[in-house]
């Protein structure tokens, strides 16, 4: 048989789903007492290259409060051409195009296989994809230049039939109408002024719709000016007028006083930005991109005012109350993402400048819509340029990788209720029989919308067992859950993605074993990052590391072997021997703690943290370290200081940074250049293997992570020893061996010290 | 079709900045080799009294030259590679030293010409003269030697894949063109741009069509080795 880690991986890789617990306690007592929540880790749009799509509507199950999708788990009488519906055990009659099914002759979606399948379904009008530029032009000539430059190079990237627009804003915001006659004009607001949606559409003349939209056929390019406004054209018409107008934008013309910020009215022009897609084509796939170089500084949503001696907000003015904008700004821009996730669209924002720009209140526009947040120093750096260019990256299809207002619904077995999830969704308050009443995250509801996803997104999503313990579970009986993602590919077709699993239930007294060897410690440690952050979001930071810490000993007594009060003998099976170290370093992450980074950089950290996988977020929670070195391929070493020795080479990732450290030796051998020396060619080799394989994750991943190459002593090294659990450090410098790794300078607690006080906690007959 | 090339980013205005990637490296990049996604657990059971590399002894063989002091370090094991530790296909190419023959402009701009001329009754006269004065920028720079010789080099691939109505090969080589060199080309590249579909939906285009679809999945092939 398969082992475990097969089982999850195959199972990952299918359905894009990772349970915590592959065996599921049969009873609700038991599955309290199991410490980390039933939950999983899913992927809607998981790239599936080996999975085509099939033509035709998924079969509902008639029970109005079910209609779960016809899966492979259902009980199909093929005599009788009736499936039982595995959620309700509703009998269903198939649909009469299902006459000819047979053993041998089953639809796709019967098959084992076919545990994800995905539907295109013809379902009212195909809309093109909406691109809504929303620039900052109070910038430095050089930033403003490369972004004009990414922004007409877009246009190359978008598909020829998307619909895209543009507002520019400063003091004004100016909404640009676009033409073919070569005349460029402009509707011009003022930024100190909120306007309804209304107001918007009736200044803008937006209040009548041109002409209803015609139904259930595709749509050919002639057919789109119905669909455009004068404010949102197809690509491929306007695209040369588009190229000269953002060739010619300025920098805003208001003179700055000395001492003072430029006044930005980033509010508004979010505000406007979000009411004439409101007003136009409401749920459609489409992107507000708001591309901003400083913090809004004047009218709704201003985050600081415009004198240059006050600083913008600072963790420590939060703490203390002092930070006068915050509040109502983060309540400007929750309205404005709650009003856009209700239409679909997502907002994403590319903020570059080297102080702060109002992340933090701005955050919930992306986090709630699904949109991307990505900041740098400046948009003229290949970080953002590469990075915008990704965001039109396509798959081996040649299609975006991009996909627009999914429905995610989840069903599940009776045994089972729904707790909440925690991702970029927002709830839509669906009601059903599978809601528990116990909330984690974001709760009340079986049904939650994604405006924008791609195929990275991962939400997280909490259960509860509900069977009751003297009602057990027949021998042999399966829990399962169904995933059904309505959604808009980026060809503008409607799809739906259904999957479903199943898991074995177990008596947690007899069987405890079972459930234990199918733990899935990443899955779980994700589960219960998200947790964690999402509190530390809305409760105070101490007490979420207390409760991780206090979570962490239960699991240890739980699951450790140990004598009683004998911390020596404490032992964790080989499914959870990774788990305690997980937890380690996510109490060190910017995650979770906010030393030494801003408010908006700690937004930043956690928007990235709560939509990205399972691999990707656990590279962020532990970075990964390689050692590279003569002695053989390329080895994952521990994050320790004792892994930073002479003769390796260490290439660490941690997400958003990419670290190359040469350590002592190998740094003074570069130095003689031994590399061009033709009989030490393996020198130059070994040195060219990190910078290889760091290449590798350069290419591929979103957002661009910062690219850091440094040696022993080197003054960047110290993004490498900061990440390190210090084992050696300047209070046991006696301790270590000759050629031990390097000590760190740190009163942080080390792994080891962590270690010995988890188990003394675990064992003791006290707690 | 596309070089491929890695640029380092701009050290200036970001910090670390990561190099920046061609077009080329970019789209070709997807193919995964390795996945460096392993971890070691950390020794739970002996917490290490001396708490040092010998947890990695399997790791750590002893042939290692003393490298304890500064001052006299041996030099690195000599050898060539016996067992290269990355096969590398994503290097830098090396066609940037192709036969650099000066192109004459009007090659260029003639069949671009020629085919708005084919293109000018279905198009708007507005469009036409709008492509037509991108295409006096593009002959304008270039003259003037505005333009670096990988667009030049580039420009010419493109100019023979529309002639020959590989459209989708053209559009693929002008988006080539706009990320790697947008400074250069934006100005015009529109009007390209803009050439090769009205191209495309030309009658004439359509008959070809399926021919193209086959000749570029070699091409695509190819590419990739």
């Amino acid at each position: 048989m398969a082992t475990y880690l097969e089982f999850i991986q195959q199972n990952e890789e299918r359905d894009g789903v990772r349970f915590s617990w592959n065996v599921w306690p049969s009873s609700r007592l038991e599955a309290t007492r199991m410490v980390v929540p039933l939950g999983c880790l899913f992927t809607p749009l998981k790239e599936r290259p080996d999975l085509p799509p099939v033509q035709y509507e998924p079969v509902l199950c008639t029970r109005p409060t079910c209609k779960a999708v016809l899966n492979p788990l259902c009980q199909v009488d093929y005599r009788a051409k009736l499936w039982a519906c595995n959620f309700c055990f509703q009998r269903n009659q198939f649909p009469p195009t299902y006459a000819g099914i047979s053993e041998v002759n089953q639809p796709a979606e019967l098959m084992p296989q076919f545990s994800t399948i995905e539907y295109i379904v013809q379902r009212g009008p195909q809309t093109p994809l909406i691109f809504l530029y929303v620039v900052d032009t109070c910038l430095e000539e050089e930033d403003l230049q490369a972004l004009k430059e990414s922004l007409q190079m877009s246009l190359s990237l978008l598909p020829p039939d998307a619909l895209v627009g543009l507002i520019t804003f400063g003091r004004m915001v100016q909404v640009h109408e676009l033409n073919c006659d070569g005349i460029s004009k402009s509707y011009v607001f003022r930024g100190t002024k909120d306007l309804t949606a209304k107001q918007i559409q009736d200044m803008l003349g937006l209040s009548k719709p041109a002409a209803p939209v015609q139904q259930g056929r595709p749509m050919q390019p002639q057919e789109q000016p119905f669909l455009s406004s004068r404010f949102l054209q197809p690509v491929h018409k306007i695209d040369m007028n588009l190229t000269d107008l953002l060739g010619e934008l300025q920098r805003d013309p208001w003179p700055v006083p000395q001492g003072k910020r430029p006044l930005r009215s980033t509010g508004v022009a979010l505000s406007i930005a979000v009411g004439l897609l409101e007003g136009t084509l409401p749920n459609t796939g489409a992107r507000i991109m708001l591309f901003t170089g400083g913090p809004p500084t004047q009218g709704p949503g201003m985050v600081v005012g415009d004198e240059l001696k006050t600083p913008i907000r600072s963790w420590h003015d939060i703490e203390k109350d002092n930070a006068r904008f915050m509040k109502k700004a983060t309540k400007h821009y929750e309205g404005l993402a709650n009003r856009c996730a209700a239409n679909g669209h997502c907002i994403d924002i590319y903020a570059c400048a080297l102080d702060q720009t109002g992340l933090l209140e701005m955050k919930c526009c992306s986090n709630l819509t699904g949109g991307q947040i990505v900041i740098g120093d400046s948009f003229n750096t290949s970080l953002f340029k590469q990075t915008f260019q990704r965001v039109f990256s396509k798959d081996l299809n040649g299609e975006f990788k991009m996909a627009f207002g999914a429905n995610l619904e989840v069903k599940t077995s009776r045994e089972l209720k729904l707790s909440g999830a925690i991702g970029p969704c927002v709830s839509l308050n669906v009601k059903s029989p599978c809601i528990s009443e116990n909330e984690l995250g974001v709760g009340g509801t079986c049904q939650w919308k994604i405006c924008s996803l791609d195929p990275t997104t991962t939400l997280a999503i909490y259960f509860e067992v509900v069977n009751q313990h003297n009602a057990p579970i027949p021998q042999g009986g399966r829990g399962a859950v169904q995933f059904v993602t309505q959604y808009q590919h980026s060809s503008t077709q409607k799809r739906i993605r259904v999957t479903t699993i199943a898991r074995n239930w177990a008596d947690a007294q007899t069987q405890l074993q079972h459930i234990e060897a199918a733990f899935d410690q990443e899955a779980a440690a994700v589960l219960m990052a998200r947790l964690g952050v999402y509190r530390a979001e809305t409760e105070e930071g101490p007490d979420v590391l207390r409760w991780l810490d206090r979570q962490l000993i239960r699991l240890c007594q739980k699951f450790g072997q140990y004598n009683k009060d004998d911390p020596t003998s404490f032992r964790l099976s080989d499914s959870f021997s990774l788990y305690p170290q997980f937890m380690f370093h996510l109490r060190r992450s910017p995650f979770l703690q906010v030393f030494n980074n801003s408010p908006d950089e700690s937004s930043y950290y956690r928007h990235h943290f709560a939509r990205q996988d399972l691999t990707q977020s656990l590279i962020m929670i532990q970075p990964i370290l390689y050692s590279y070195s003569f002695y053989g391929p390329p080895e994952p070493v521990l994050l320790d200081s004792s892994s930073i020795l002479p003769d390796r080479i260490l290439l660490m990732d941690t997400f958003f940074q990419i670290v190359i450290y040469l350590g002592e030796t190998i740094a003074q051998w570069r130095k003689a250049g031994y590399q061009d020396m033709p009989e030490y060619e393996n020198f130059k080799h070994l040195l060219q293997a990190p910078l290889d394989d760091a290449q590798e994750i350069l290419t591929s991943r979103f957002p661009m992570p910062r690219y850091i190459n440094t040696e022993h002593g080197g003054s960047q090294a110290r993004f490498l020893l900061s990440k390190v659990n210090p084992s050696q450090t300047h209070n046991n410098l006696y301790n270590w061996g000759q050629e031990s790794g390097a000590p760190i300078l740190t009163d942080d607690v080390s792994l080891q010290v962590f270690m010995d006080h988890l188990k003394k906690l675990a064992v003791s007959t006290a707690s | 079709m596309a070089e491929l090339y890695v640029k380092p980013g701009n050290q200036e205005k970001g910090w670390n900045d990561p190099p920046q990637f061609s077009y080329g490296l970019q789209v070709s990049g997807s193919g995964k080799r390795t996945l460096l996604n392993k971890r070691v657990p950390a020794p739970l059971q002996d917490p290490p009294a001396v708490p040092s590399g010998q947890s990695l002894s399997s790791s750590t063989p002893p042939k290692m030259p003393p490298a304890g002091s500064t001052s006299s370090i041996g030099p690195p094991p000599i050898g060539q590679i016996t067992t290269p530790l990355r096969t590398d296909n994503s290097k830098p190419s090396s066609s940037q030293r192709e036969s650099e023959v000066p192109v004459d402009v009007k090659d260029i701009l003639a069949p671009l010409h020629k085919i708005l001329q084919a293109c000018k009754d279905v198009i708007k006269k507005q469009v036409f003269l709008d492509i037509g004065r991108r295409l006096a920028t593009l002959e304008e720079m270039w003259s003037s030697g505005k333009l670096s010789s990988p667009v030049q080099r580039r420009m010419v691939l493109l100019v023979k894949e529309l002639e020959s109505q590989h459209w989708n090969s053209a559009d693929e080589i002008h988006r080539s063109l706009m990320v790697d060199h947008v400074n250069e080309v934006s100005q015009w590249m529109v009007g390209v741009k803009r050439l090769i579909a009205e191209a495309r939906n030309l009658p004439h285009g359509e008959a070809s069509a399926k021919d193209e679809a086959a000749t570029e999945n070699t091409d695509s092939v190819q590419q990739d080795t």
